[in-house]
């Protein structure tokens, strides 16, 4: 049985790394402090700068969860060092999967957000900002800005189970309509992204009469095209569609060419 | 089991006198706002009641085959030795204000959940619970039901039927069950004048509706395989200008609609590894994975063939039948962000 299986073998490694983001995710794995001791039964954290003194810096890891994007030199370094000494690598969370907000930058010359936050730009060797799917190869991904906690569990117990994790890539609307929520496009004229976006939050902004941002990026086959339309017909400005797809998602082949990229 | 019927006459305020009965031993479920988007809760004292609501978001087949359901719950004893127990509901439930279109709803379900297969889970809900149906005055923008042949009056299905005759209203007993619920009321007789009212309502309800569909000949049409329908392409990807949006496949129509009664069925471990429980949730056609398998196949990978599938189901051509077909509530048009309309769907293909 698969009890018996797990109790047999040693308990997976794990190791958290963080580029570049906001550390978010990170926190949102430190959430899971009501059952975090239980979690240690199964797994052995090696490497987590954030919460540990203590690092075991040179690998092998079991699972590597990678936080943020990639947006130097150094960096794309690094990611690929860290791919070598991972047995199952996963982009976690937006950043990692495709740049997610600091991608916004991509949208603009490199020099003019340079110049922006620093007075000497002589020593900044920003690269475009990307996931580290560009970089190398990912084994699972964890959606969300931040994944939502039922979805990192869902895919560490999978691990130890050796099963597919059921991560849900329909839209926010299945999990909107779950709790009885009018549509806040048709009956309140509010440009939701709802219908292109990937549910695993429960719809937590419609639930609150707030549309949904699209934190957790495309759905599977979304149609981007025919969002912008309707928003368009609801009365928002072209700049304001592409503010809204670039917002999250922006680099992802579903969003950019209502992003902007044509 | 169908009983005679007696027709008695209610107070406006009669209805809190009734609810209270209601809730000596039941739960009782109804309306908690009024207008197009009310929502079916629990009633915990008759003001919170709104009979004068328009429709609801999802409708009340959420009682029976909820959004997301515990089936049952497991655990490992010794390494190979399983127990399980049971999620089944059977409370005493009444629910309230029910419209006609919904009551036949729920009797495709109690067809699709009991014909071919017995389901345990709805039909423990079902068993126990009477329904109080409120026939429809004023139809909505959105209703078709009098096309479907489901509406607005009700003339099965029903325990208690309610008619709001204008000062009053007309109370009819349907079932043994309802007759039952009014024990230890004294209720007024309803005579025949009160009939003729209800009758006169009937058809100045018909002549309000706005929206029409003619289903004839729509399954022949479609049948037609030598026949290139491009209306499937259109409504997926182009839309009709002026009129809706391509699709987005947000699955929202099939959600609100009540005879869709797809499911997905898995399994949650708890974090000791030793014991889960197995959960049901609504599903929906629209979804890409919903027709994916093994090995990432997909039946109906486009846009298109899941549109079309589930348009065809609520003309009652898929493999439901008439259990799964549309009983013309309007609920799909008024959520649909791309303004689909079913009946305006039908009109084209029709040539109309």
């Amino acid at each position: 049985m698969f009890v018996e299986r797990i109790n047999m073998r040693e308990k997976p490694k794990i190791a958290v790394f963080k580029f570049t983001g906001c550390a978010g995710c990170q926190l949102e794995l430190l959430r899971l402090e009501d059952i975090f001791l239980d979690l240690l039964e199964f797994f052995d954290i090696s490497y987590w700068v954030m919460v540990k003194r203590e690092n075991q810096e040179d690998g092998p890891w079991d699972i590597s969860l990678v936080e943020g994007s990639i947006s130097t030199p150094e960096e794309i370094k690094e990611i690929k060092e860290i791919r070598k000494k991972s047995k199952f690598l996963v982009a976690f969370g937006d950043c990692a999967i495709g740049g997610c907000i600091p991608s916004i930058r991509n949208w603009m010359p490199q020099m003019e957000a340079e110049t922006q936050v620093y007075h000497d730009t002589s020593a900044i060797h920003s690269t475009k900002v990307l996931g580290i799917g560009e970089y190398v190869k990912i084994d699972a991904i964890l959606k969300g800005c931040p994944p939502h906690r039922e979805n990192i569990l869902e895919l560490l117990k999978s691990y130890l189970l050796k099963t597919k994790p059921r991560l849900r890539k329909h839209p926010v609307c299945i999990e909107c309509k779950y709790r009885d929520n009018a549509c806040l496009i048709t009956s309140k004229k509010i440009p939701c992204m709802g219908p292109v976006t990937s549910a695993g939050c429960g719809a937590l902004c419609p639930s609150l009469n707030r549309e949904c941002e699209g934190c957790f990026g495309p759905m599977s086959n979304p149609n981007p095209e025919a969002l912008a339309s309707i928003f368009r017909d609801i009365g928002l400005s072209e700049e304001d569609i592409i503010r809204k797809f670039r917002k999250y998602a922006g680099t992802s082949i579903e969003f950019q060419r209502e992003a902007g990229l044509r | 089991m169908k009983q005679s019927t007696d027709f008695f006459l209610l107070e406006k305020n009669g209805i809190d006198i009734l609810v209270k009965k209601f809730l000596e031993e039941h739960k009782v479920f109804g309306p908690i706002k009024p207008g197009h988007d009310s929502t079916f809760d629990e009633i915990k004292s008759p003001k919170e009641l709104h009979l004068d609501y328009i429709s609801t978001v999802l409708p009340p087949k959420k009682f029976f085959h909820p959004p997301t359901e515990n089936l049952f719950s497991f655990e490992l004893i010794e390494n190979t030795e399983w127990t399980y127990k049971e999620t089944l509901h059977d409370e005493k439930t009444v629910l309230i204000g029910v419209h006609p279109c919904d009551v036949h709803a729920i009797l495709r379900l109690d067809r699709f959940f009991s014909e071919d297969f017995r389901d345990p889970y709805y039909l423990s809900r079902r068993e126990n619970t009477i329904i109080v149906a409120l026939n429809c005055i004023e139809p909505s923008e959105y209703c078709f039901c009098e096309s479907m042949g489901t509406g607005p009056f009700l003339e099965m299905g029903y325990d208690l039927l309610l008619t709001d005759i204008g000062k009053k209203y007309l109370l009819e007993t349907g079932t043994y069950d309802g007759k039952k619920l009014l024990d230890g009321l004294k209720l007024e007789k309803a005579d025949k004048k009160d009939l003729y009212e209800k009758k006169k309502l009937l058809e100045q309800a018909k002549k309000k509706f706005k929206r029409h569909v003619n289903t004839d000949g729509l399954s022949a049409l479609l049948d037609d395989d030598t026949h290139d329908w491009d209306i499937w392409t259109k409504l997926a990807e182009n839309g009709y200008p002026g009129k809706s949006f391509p699709c987005l496949s947000c699955g929202s129509c099939s959600l609100v609609c009540p005879t869709c009664y797809c499911y997905d069925v898995y399994d949650v471990i708890d974090l000791s590894l030793k014991k889960g429980v197995r959960k049901r949730e609504l599903d929906s056609c629209q979804l890409l994975e919903y027709a994916e398998v093994a090995l990432g196949g997909n039946f109906r990978r486009d846009r298109r063939e899941r549109i079309r599938h589930w348009l065809m189901c609520k003309f009652g051509m898929a493999a439901g039948g008439d259990k799964s077909g549309c009983v013309g509530c309007g609920r799909c048009i008024r959520i649909c962000p791309s303004k689909i309309d079913i009946t305006e769907v039908a009109r084209i293909i029709r040539g109309e």
